[in-house]
């Protein structure tokens, strides 16, 4: 029996089993919302209700491709996180931003342009918050130097990262549960989203230039500080810096050739992740490993069991039923629908549990309107890619929305505060919530454009 | 300027915490500002000696509620990002004064240790040494029973009822 089918063929009777998952399923999203609990706390406990409860058995909780963990999305976390955490302390990306500092010749809106798309760049390959957690320092520093306000910089980093995220498999969580779920592989993101993203990034550093050109002016002597210093300096360990890049190379080549060589992208990484804990000669993997983010981990593990009892009782297909009516079958109208209200709903929501709804739904979807078609067939029929791809759009885009839309933002105004500057929720949506619109319909105008106007 | 007490003592192996405490003539509140607090501990003195102190705790209506030495006024200085980072080869010439100017009217509250180690008036000083080195300490504040501060202690008493434990008045011993 292939996965979705298994989705399709769940008994769909609104009984005390539908009920009792469907309530902790909504008290658990409505306590993350809340956040009067800590995430992961919610996810955890919900997903331990799920089996204590028999909704999911659980070996299903565990075990079950259809029900249970996806341990292709934790594995390649998991991995990554482990790549990350080696590659850190060599001073690789301080290296990176210092050097881009200094192409930007101390001009604050050059500095600025060049932050953006190496941040973009970054975050298409590392998850979002590692990237400005190592920028944002760097930036807060270059700001210090040129005397000028470091918010705009930030604000523009977190925004940046969440775009450049969106254009690969492993550039965000979202697209990562999609890829597994859906069984795309790293070229098909590269095929699909990549140009859009690219045409998004353009206009995004456009409205960077209005919204901040005029404001960033520096006097000349301030500039000399930047230039004169040496990116050389960062680099706290070339040998392992050397390793690290060796391995990043070999991780990338594997992604771009996983679909080839039929390999997950979790193994991929897995690879990677142990390679280079071995040559990084470590008898201590202790540290490293403790620096996993866990309750991140714990957050997606939690939240699949969540999605698993829920799929099971029927809810995930009495809502694609919902959608439908809505939709009557249209899927110009389901792609749209699926952009916009992903873009929204990731504005003020985690756009992680939001995916990992969907992801089953469109399935469930999917299986309504082509009941004869299975596996690959169906989940990659032609009629459905772009809802697909639509979902990714608007759930990472979405994420620019406000202050809490995504983790890169949380993170960029913790670590403002902490250097004594308020970026405060109005502010930020002042600068989100337009480059979210922009983007969003940027991206609407791609998907009509390439699937449904050119088919190609 | 160590009590004679400390000597007649320490033959008999009883130094406790408030024989060798000094008196705590100088503090600050939580609302003091850090320019301010630099220059209450800059002509301050400490027992009859010199001018200076390097710290000194902080009082909210009589009682403890920090304490600030010149380490946490540094670490006030230091911007955050720096703090997380390695990033120190990239500052510049003269960025410690700027910073200090932009800190200067943050309150003592922000930048004080909030989790004061303190030890009563009759604790050993093994203990007090003990609680110096666990939590590289150079003063304790000691505390009476109503949990007021009374005096303070140094690691330089410590260590000097150490010297006089090994030697006597002659050096000998």
């Amino acid at each position: 029996m292939t996965p979705e089918a298994a989705t399709a063929s769940q008994p769909f009777v609104m009984g005390a089993s539908f009920w009792t998952a469907t309530i902790i399923f909504l008290l658990a999203y409505a306590l993350i919302i809340s956040e009067k609990v800590h995430k992961t706390v919610v996810a955890i406990f919900a997903a331990a209700l799920m089996i204590v409860l028999k909704i999911l058995e659980q070996k299903e909780a565990f075990h079950s491709e259809v029900l249970g963990i996806d341990w292709n999305v934790i594995f390649l976390l998991l991995s990554m996180m482990i790549i990350i955490n080696l590659m850190k302390p060599t001073g690789f990306f301080e290296y990176i931003a210092i050097k881009s500092a200094k192409l930007g010749k101390g001009e604050p809106m050059r500095i600025m342009t060049i932050f953006a798309i190496v941040t973009a760049i970054l975050s298409a390959f590392l998850d979002n918050v590692t990237t400005v957690l190592l920028l944002a320092p760097v930036t807060l520093l270059i700001a210090d130097a040129l005397e000028v306000d470091p918010i705009p910089f930030l604000i523009a980093e977190a925004l940046a990262s969440n775009i450049g995220g969106t254009a690969t498999l492993i550039g965000d969580p979202p697209n990562i549960m999609i890829a597994s779920k859906a069984h795309f592989d790293f070229m098909d993101f590269i095929y699909n989203l990549t140009p859009a993203i690219i045409v998004v990034m353009a206009a995004f550093l456009f409205i960077l230039k209005i919204m901040f050109g005029k404001k960033l002016h520096v006097r000349p002597e301030l500039k000399q500080r930047i230039l004169e210093m040496d990116e050389r300096d960062a680099i706290k360990d070339p040998i392992m810096l050397k390793k690290s890049l060796f391995v990043l190379s070999i991780v990338i080549i594997g992604f771009v050739l996983h679909g080839t060589f039929n390999y997950e992208p979790a193994t991929v990484a897995l690879f990677g992740a142990g390679l280079l804990l071995l040559l990084s000669g470590t008898h201590e993997p202790h540290h490293v490993l403790a620096e996993i983010e866990w309750p991140t981990i714990f957050f997606f593990m939690g939240l699949f069991i969540i999605i698993g009892g829920v799929v099971k009782v029927g809810l995930i297909k009495w809502m694609s039923i919902e959608v439908l009516a809505i939709t009557h079958g249209n899927m110009f109208a389901t792609s749209m629908l699926m952009m916009w209200f992903s873009a929204v709903a990731s504005a003020f929501v985690d756009n992680i549990p939001y995916v990992a709804t969907m992801n089953p739904l469109i399935i469930d979807m999917a299986h309504q309107i082509w009941p004869h078609l299975q596996g690959l067939k169906l989940l990659h029929n032609p009629e459905l890619m772009p809802v697909w791809w639509s979902l990714s759009l608007g759930a990472c885009l979405g994420g620019n929305g406000t202050a809490i839309g995504a983790s890169a933002n949380v993170i960029v105004i913790g670590l403002a505060e902490r250097a004594g500057k308020k970026i405060s929720f109005i502010r930020f949506m002042a600068y989100g919530m337009p480059v979210m619109m922009l983007t969003v319909l940027i991206s609407t105008i791609y998907i009509w454009l390439r699937y449904y106007i050119l088919k190609i | 300027m160590f009590d004679v007490s400390v000597n007649n003592n320490q033959m008999e192996g009883h130094v406790k915490a408030k024989e060798i405490m000094e008196p705590v003539k100088e503090t600050l509140t939580p609302k003091t500002t850090l320019k301010d607090a630099v220059n209450r501990m800059r002509i301050a003195r400490r027992g009859k000696g010199w001018a200076g102190v390097k710290g000194m705790i902080v009082l909210d209506n009589g009682n403890l509620a920090g304490i600030v030495s010149i380490k946490d006024i540094l670490r006030a200085i230091i911007p955050s990002y720096l703090a997380l980072t390695e990033l120190g080869e990239f500052t510049w010439d003269g960025m410690l004064e700027e910073m200090a100017k932009k800190v200067a009217d943050k309150k003592i509250e922000e930048i004080m240790t909030r989790d004061v180690i303190t030890v009563s008036e009759d604790a050993p000083l093994m203990e007090c040494a003990d609680l110096v080195v666990k939590h590289s300490l150079q003063r304790i504040p000691v505390l009476d029973k109503d949990k007021k501060v009374v005096g303070m202690i140094y690691i330089r008493d410590m260590y000097q009822a150490i010297v006089q434990a090994l030697f006597d008045k002659e050096g000998k011993r």
